[in-house]
């Protein structure tokens, strides 16, 4: 009997899968393009993702379930169809890889700062493997585990709540942005991970609820955002905020135990939780890609080949800035295959109805 | 020898030899004798005026009902033999591997004429049922099993009286032939794991197999896991919760453990202790066995990263303290921690290889007067001897011993990682712990289950010890298709 994801599973997943290490800097972000309250743009990102939430059931409502890429090779001509999966695969495995490097760098600006920079990086892309070759069930699990593993560290704030002020949030909405449009293009790939919903359609039925349970999932971390974000504003107000590169890490790093202080090196140590399910949901999702243009090699060499070959890649982005800026573009791609992706499925499978050649269950 | 195996065999030794493959041979006394050649400890006695012979090996049999029930019965009465062999304690027997297999399990064979005919009257050297040593308990019941297969299940048989309890009886170990029994309660338990169990012991094709903590490693999903799978214990009581709990229960002759199967990680935090006492003394204790695990685990590999890497961590008042006492060291943190872990690992294995008092006098000298003169000639800090001796003292409060072994070894991992990447290397090393766990199963069953899959109810029986009124369901990782357990209004 195959087993399926279950609604909570499937939550925790693609919460997971959005969270990840931009929240160190989520808030400078909003504070530096939308001005005092910028936090206040959550709402707006939430409100279209949700929207591109409902684009990815329109798909699996009009698809029966059925797998994204039964539905292209039904539907398109290999020609199309191998470059479309070889760049889905590029993308996932750079983006995947990238954030991995992304995590060590940023770790590295805490402690470790003279290792060997792609060693963690090997160890950490190692450990995706392990996890990647495990299969969907086990990253499903390993993601719930971990999210405990983070989300406790929320407790934390609490030891800081005497330095938050209500009057360093200030009255006013939106002074002093910059850039709307540019703002709002770094905000939105903190929330991208949702759409991966579109690859667990052959893993779940209906129990899993799979579309509700990815739009709770982002509201889950709209919520984790916005506690994050209005903290920040609250704690540091807006004119320091926008000059710290990473809030989080002050933040952190202002907590005082009696017998530890400085926790932000361990607590960052736990967000490798979160950011080891971001990258191995992009691995897989490159493997499952590939593995339709090489349906007859094995799945683990698949894995091997893309995690192998995107740390490679990985070496061109020496610095922090430099992995940042590939992350941007590959996540306005990222964005694009987010909106266009299920737009072209909602296509195919009208002008399969059209044509008769879907019956619906 | 060539010359030998070319002589044509008559008609009468090919058919014998055909049948000796097949395992139909008649017993026949020439023939038992020729199996148990060379063995001293066979007893023989020939009684020709009565055509009969006696073979029972003399410290397997019961010495008084060999007496009453074969030698009265049979040689010193006036009664004839044939009818005397028709009473109701001997069976006859057809085949001369049932024969020989009656006799190696402390029966007696009486041979009369052509027939042959086996009496139980075993009564192998036991010892008495003693209190569980691997599985203390406080409160509740003393009863330990024993290496006596027939006495462990007539314990669980007293505490279950109930015709659902089954019992299959296989046997592992081509030349041991061990019984191993596997039980469980028909209608509660799910049957593919009884099928499952039942066809990994069948599978076992080994010469000997000496005990339960050795079979079930032959059974277990993944034997390069450093976690154990399956939950063993020493008590009958234990076992027959886990078999009202929908457990399948696997037992062996000559061992006085038994282990059940699937079992959760968390089921090794667990203790009877924790039903016998009030809910909340069993909670708190639970709890404290959960903290037990993060201090085994992580205090010495959290000294060793931070006095290696992350000394801001450490409040300024704190750190004096710690700087001087670590001036004195002459090592780096990884070398002072690996060798005070392995002088206490070492005390551990003494304690636990001599005799009880001496074992004790062991641990109180070697832990004060080692620590003390480790400190004192500069060899270690005061620091992490607390350490050390916590995270040694917190393994020893996890009920199973199993567990505690392999969390110890896992802790050394922990030290290593840290001494190179410090707390990155902890989170590393929890990552890949987690990764490994997570695909960890157990007859098949998520090792995990209660949080990995995720079901809230088994909660209140995981980390906490609910009050009994709310343990109304059997565990979700048992799958079983009748849930209530407890139906009470209250």
């Amino acid at each position: 009997m195959r087993e399926n994801l279950s609604a909570f599973h499937v939550t925790i997943l693609i919460f997971m899968i959005q969270f990840g290490v931009v929240l160190f800097n989520l808030s400078q972000i909003e504070a530096y393009y939308f001005g005092m309250n910028g936090w206040l743009i959550l709402f707006v990102v939430f409100a279209i993702v949700t929207l591109n939430i409902l684009l990815i059931g329109i798909v699996y409502r009009l698809g029966n379930g059925r797998s994204i890429f039964e539905i292209f090779e039904e539907a398109l001509p290999s020609i199309i169809r191998i470059p479309l999966y070889i760049f889905l695969t590029s993308l996932w495995g750079l983006l995947g890889s990238l954030l991995g490097k992304q995590y060590v760098l940023i770790f590295q600006m805490i402690a470790f700062p003279t290792s060997s920079t792609m060693l963690i990086k090997l160890l950490i892309d190692l450990l995706g493997f392990y996890l990647v070759s495990k299969g969907i069930y086990t990253i499903s699990k390993a993601s719930s585990i971990f999210f405990w593993l983070v989300i406790w560290t929320a407790i934390l704030f609490l030891f800081l709540m005497k330095e938050f002020e209500f009057v360093r949030l200030t009255p006013f909405i939106f002074r002093e942005h910059k850039d709307y449009l540019e703002g709002f293009f770094y905000v939105y790939p903190a929330f991208l991970g949702f759409e991966f919903s579109l690859l667990l359609f052959p893993y779940v039925n209906k129990k899993s609820k799979l579309i509700k349970s990815t739009f709770l999932g982002n509201l889950l971390l709209t919520i984790v955002y916005l506690i994050i974000s209005i903290f920040s504003f609250g704690f540091f107000g807006y004119h320091l905020l926008k000059e710290l590169q990473f809030p989080m890490i002050e933040l952190f790093a202002c907590i005082q135990l009696p017998f530890i202080e400085r926790m932000e090196n361990i607590i960052y140590g736990f967000f490798l939780c979160t950011t080891i399910i971001t990258l191995v949901f992009y691995f897989w999702s490159a493997k499952e890609a590939l593995s339709r243009v090489f349906p007859k090699v094995k799945q683990n060499t698949l894995g091997i080949m893309i995690i192998a070959i995107t740390y490679l890649i990985s070496f061109c982005a020496q610095v922090l800035n430099d992995v940042e800026t590939w992350l941007r573009y590959l996540g306005y791609l990222e964005i694009g295959v987010a909106v266009g992706l299920p737009l072209i499925l909602i296509m195919i499978l009208l002008l399969q109805r059209k044509r008769g050649g879907i019956i619906d269950k | 020898m060539l010359k030998k195996n070319n002589q044509p065999q008559s008609i009468s030794e090919l058919i014998q030899k055909e049948k000796i493959q097949e395992g139909q041979l008649p017993p026949t006394l020439s023939y038992t004798l020729q199996e148990f050649e060379d063995c001293s400890d066979l007893t023989h006695r020939s009684f020709p005026q009565k055509k009969v012979d006696i073979l029972y090996f003399g410290n397997l049999v019961d010495k008084d009902q060999l007496e009453r029930d074969v030698f009265q019965a049979v040689i010193y009465t006036n009664m004839d033999t044939q009818t005397a062999l028709s009473q109701s304690q001997f069976i006859k027997v057809v085949d001369s591997k049932e024969c020989i297999h009656g006799i190696l399990a402390g029966g007696a064979a009486v041979f009369y004429e052509e027939q042959a005919y086996m009496i139980e009257i075993a009564a192998p050297p036991s010892r008495a049922i003693t209190p569980s040593q691997a599985d203390p308990v406080i409160t509740g019941p003393h009863e330990g099993f024993t290496e006596e297969a027939s006495t462990n299940l007539s314990l669980i048989r007293k505490r279950l009286q109930s015709s659902h309890l089954k019992v299959i009886k296989l046997h592992v170990g081509e030349i041991t032939k061990n019984d191993v029994y596997v039980l469980y309660i028909k209608d509660i338990v799910r049957m593919e794991f009884v099928e499952d169990m039942k066809q990994r012991i069948m599978d076992i094709e080994m010469d000997a197999v000496f005990d339960t903590n050795m079979l079930l490693q032959l059974v277990e999903d993944d034997v390069a896991s450093i976690f154990p799978q399956y939950l063993t214990t020493e008590r009958p009581d234990a076992i027959a919760s886990k078999l009202v709990a929908g457990k399948v229960i696997v037992l062996m002759a000559g061992s006085p453990t038994a282990f059940c199967a699937p079992s959760t990680f968390f089921e090794f935090f667990t203790s009877s202790d924790d039903y016998y006492q009030r809910w909340l003394i069993g909670t708190s204790t639970r709890l404290l066995r959960f903290i037990a695990l993060i201090i085994t685990i992580s205090f010495t590999a959290l000294y060793v990263s931070i006095t290696t890497f992350h000394y801001e961590m450490i409040p300024e008042s704190l750190l004096l303290t710690l700087s001087e006492s670590r001036s004195r060291v002459p090592f780096p943190p990884l070398i002072e921690a690996l060798l005070m872990e392995a002088t206490i690992e070492l005390l551990r294995e003494a304690g636990a290889q001599l005799p009880t008092k001496i074992g004790q006098t062991i641990g109180i000298v070697g832990g004060i007067v080692i620590g003390q003169a480790a400190v004192q000639a500069g060899l270690t800090s005061k620091i992490l001897i607390i350490a050390v001796a916590s995270s040694a003292i917190a393994s020893f409060v996890i009920p199973s011993y199993e567990m505690s072994a392999s969390l110890r070894v896992l802790r050394f991992g922990f030290i290593l990682i840290a001494a190179i990447y410090g707390n990155l290397g902890l989170a590393l090393g929890l990552v890949a712990v987690v990764i490994h766990m997570c695909g960890l199963t157990s007859l098949r069953s998520s090792y995990l289950t209660g949080i990995a899959p995720l079901k809230p109810k088994d909660w209140k029986d995981i980390f906490i010890r609910a009050p009994f009124s709310m343990l109304r369901t059997r565990p979700s990782q048992s799958k079983s298709t009748n849930n209530v357990s407890n139906k009470m209004k209250r």
